[in-house]
């Protein structure tokens, strides 16, 4: 496979610290190395998308910002959507962490940085070896919104889609709510509404939620079936609708428990799910109607594409191996793995599949896997991982989930906090991923200690991932410690996805403790 | 045709399959009709001549298994490993769970039946290795036989394999698929646990011959469990024990199951059964990621 790696210098920032021309010099064995200013202006795009074509690349590594820059940002959407254009499948665009998980926490060490850095290319190109191409679907959106929240700002986004000639479905537990002392403004809109025959209420809770952007099945209470392009949240501030919305929509949650958007700067209604919208509580009435406005623009623009792309990063099963016995079956929570009643072995539901991986390892015989990342590429990874070797300290495991770890450790880097480079980040989709064979693995290939990073308790964008990673990785320890490995060195930590500095104290106060174990 | 060259030996097993290999009783005529065996431990031939194929049952766990081994693999064109304690060092590989002191005192000296016992040092005494070891984990070995022990008609299955030059088959998928037992709760895809409880299959006052252990709230490593062994222990009322091993996607069979059981039984009562290592690495531990205890 011809795979292509685009290192930035972070227009100087990254470069300062790690020695990016250093790591572009040691790719050579079917690596295209190029070393790039940054890789998000308009320039660095197409020099990146002619290289695709030019060597004609089939992988690609972008070493620079975060991954969380490429989901929350139009910059980073874009060289994105320009790479898949150019034909490189999703699943081989890989990217590196080398600013806010390498130059910036280790901007005092930069030979040390420039070695770990070099290690974490290495992870990413792994990676992008060892994938394998996911499947695409798409889907012609449905020009039907469904509202949860006849709030004010519910009521204002509704009226802008039915101007647009949607169907709207308002869902809520009361009658018409939250008015307040708005009723002289928010009435008359109320009223057209009521009027309009594309409009229709229902009190009623939702049962089930299932599918993707574009084509969203919800059932409420009574069997009603709902369906979908997109969902508006306008929730306001009502904490047990959001806890019981939670299971269903598994939208990021903040320290208060409220439902929260992908950025407050650059994704202002957007969420981590692809066609739930949020309007989250405002301070006026002003700023609920724009970002009401900007809710239904953002979903008018969705569905108003003459197709949705949808890649099936979701869990498959090797029906050579599958015996059935129905272990994914009590495990997935989304109800996602069905048992074939012909052949008696299990399947994946696609539309209800959330690629989270819990099934997959639950699954007693690895018949199932993850598409984004395989089994062989974590137990390669922890390999490559394992080959730094910090001057000083111990060498940590550092299992981030990609909804709270991987946030947080990124925000103790832009917020200036430095950590050992010893801390070796792994991210995981969810920590329900993070299969007890792993853990072993670490400890054989020379870590001192395993950290998974999962999220508190009733954050699990995934519902039981962070339940069910507790319960293995606690049973786990009679194995360690049948191995002689002290389970003290395997921590779980819940975190929340801006808990920087509770990681990186956790990770410093662990490193100590192994230290006097006589594990650095 | 000329007939295949066989030679057989054990190392450190029980037998087992030797005996299943003579449990193929009348069919084992027309098979010596296609293969000689010309050393086993049956006609009792000290040296090891040259054949096409040398079978190894059991386990390396002193100097001897592993001087026998090695001479096997110098005097046979194919080697195969017959048999669990071969192919994962088998339930002799529980030893790994301990140093080789404290077990060698265990053995002679801390034990209930010795008086003023000693460690025996004679040098015409094989030397336990630190490790008990799996045979390709010492020796190249060119085929593969799991099981505890494997059917009589596996073995007939691998040696016709073995004859006509074909890779052996060994079945890829989880006991669960030969377990003919009913699943009532293990497809209703409701997150709740099978039972409310873990038991002991002596504890229970009826075992129900056609559910699902699992169901039962007894554990039963099926699930985590190559196929192949024609179900035998279920299908006696007995859970299975695993002897078949992982499949082939799985590395560990202690970690798998213990990642399965998460979201079926209560972990609660999972915690405080006994022995929840040995149960889920009693046959495979010598090749487990971390196959034995780390020295002090």
């Amino acid at each position: 496979m011809n795979i292509g790696l685009f290192l930035s210098e972070g227009d100087g920032d990254i470069s300062k610290v790690v020695d990016v021309k250093y790591i572009a010099g040691e790719h050579t064995n079917g690596v295209t190395a190029r070393v790039l200013g940054n890789l998000h202006s308009a320039a660095s795009h197409s020099a990146i998308v002619q290289e695709v074509k030019d060597k004609k690349l089939e992988g690609v590594v972008l070493a620079g910002e975060s991954p969380l820059f490429y989901k929350k940002t139009r910059n980073g959407e874009l060289l994105l959507s320009l790479l898949y254009a150019a034909g490189i499948n999703p699943n081989r665009v890989v990217i590196t962490n080398l600013r806010e998980q390498v130059s910036m926490p280790h901007r005092s060490a930069p030979n040390e940085a420039t070695l770990k850095a070099k290690v974490l290319v290495d992870v990413s190109i792994e990676k992008v070896r060892l994938s394998k191409e996911v499947d695409l679907i798409e889907v012609s959106p449905r020009r039907a919104v469904t509202v949860i929240g006849t709030t004010a700002a519910g009521l204002f986004a509704a009226q802008r889609l039915l101007a647009r000639n949607f169907q709207v479905d308002f869902i809520d537990r009361e009658e018409v709510r939250d008015l307040k002392n708005l009723k002289d403004q928010v009435l008359p809109t109320l009223a057209a509404i009521r009027e309009n025959p594309n409009a229709r209420f229902h009190i009623s809770k939702i049962t089930d939620f299932y599918g993707y952007a574009g084509n969203f099945r919800i059932n409420l209470e009574g069997d009603k079936r709902l369906r979908a392009g997109g969902v508006i949240v306008a929730i306001g501030d009502d904490l047990k609708f959001t806890s019981e919305l939670y299971p269903f929509l598994r939208l990021e949650r903040d320290e208060r428990g409220f439902f929260k958007t992908l950025s407050s700067a650059t994704a202002v209604t957007e969420t981590v799910q692809q066609g739930i919208f949020l309007i989250p509580e405002q301070q006026s009435l002003a700023l609920s109607i724009a970002m009401a406005d900007s809710a239904a623009m953002s979903c008018d623009a969705l569905l108003s594409r003459n197709a949705i792309r949808h890649e099936l990063f979701v869990s498959q099963v090797d029906e050579a191996v599958c015996g059935g016995c129905g272990t994914c079956i009590k495990t997935c929570i989304f109800r996602a793995a069905e048992i074939d009643p012909a052949k008696k072995l299990s399947s994946t539901n696609i539309k209800r599949c959330v690629g989270c991986g819990n099934c997959v390892s639950a699954c007693p015989t690895g018949a199932r896997d993850q598409i984004s990342a395989s089994t062989k590429y974590y137990l390669s990874a922890i390999k490559i991982l394992a080959s730094y070797k910090p001057p000083t300290g111990a060498k940590l495991l550092y299992v981030i989930c990609e909804g709270c770890g991987y946030p947080s450790l990124d925000y103790a880097g832009t917020t200036g906090l430095e950590y050992p480079t010893g801390v070796m980040p792994l991210s995981v989709r969810c920590a329900g991923r993070l299969d007890t064979q792993f853990i072993l693995e670490a400890f054989k290939e020379g870590f001192s200690g395993v950290v998974i990073c999962k999220c508190k308790d009733d954050h699990c964008l995934n519902i039981v991932g962070n339940t069910d990673l507790d319960r293995r990785a606690n049973l786990f320890r009679a194995v360690l410690s049948s191995r002689g490995i002290s389970p003290d060195r395997l921590r779980i930590f819940g975190v929340s996805d801006c808990d920087g500095a509770s990681c990186v104290t956790s990770a410093v106060e662990f490193m100590n403790y192994l230290k006097t174990m006589g594990r650095a | 045709m000329a007939k295949v060259k066989v030679a057989t030996g054990i190392l450190q097993g029980c037998f087992g399959c030797h005996m299943a290999l003579l449990d193929l009783h009348e069919d084992l005529i027309p098979l010596l009709v296609a293969i000689d065996i010309v050393r086993s431990p049956i006609n009792d031939v000290k040296e090891v001549p040259e054949v096409d194929l040398g079978i190894l049952d059991g386990a390396i766990c002193n100097t001897e298994n592993e001087a026998v081994a090695k001479e096997f693999r110098l005097k046979s064109k194919k080697i195969l490993a017959l048999g669990t304690c071969a192919c994962m060092g088998g339930i002799n590989g529980l030893r790994n769970l301990h140093d080789l002191d404290t077990v060698l005192k265990r053995s002679y000296v801390k034990n209930e039946s010795t008086v003023e016992g000693f460690i025996p040092t004679s040098p015409d005494i094989p030397q336990m290795l630190p490790h008990v070891k799996a045979l390709h984990q010492v020796i190249d070995v060119d085929y593969a036989l799991p099981g505890c022990p494997p059917t009589p008609a596996m073995i007939m299955g691998a040696l016709l394999d073995i004859i006509n030059n074909r890779e052996i088959k060994i079945p890829s998928k989880n006991l669960c698929h030969e377990c003919t037992r009913t699943h009532e709760q293990m497809y209703i895809p409701r997150r709740e646990f099978v039972t409310d409880s873990v038991t002991n299959i002596m504890e229970l006052d009826e075992i129900n011959e056609e559910r699902c252990f699992l169901e039962q709230g007894v554990l039963c490593m099926g699930p985590a469990t190559r196929e192949g062994c024609e179900a035998r222990c279920v299908k006696g009322n007995t859970p299975c024990r695993g002897c078949m091993g992982p499949g082939p996607d799985a590395l560990e069979q202690g970690a798998k199951m213990i990642n399965a059981l998460a979201s079926v039984l209560p972990a609660g009562g999972l915690m405080f059964m006994e022995d929840v290592v040995g149960v889920g690495y009693r046959y495979s531990l010598p090749v487990s990621i971390y196959p034995h205890r780390e020295a002090k």
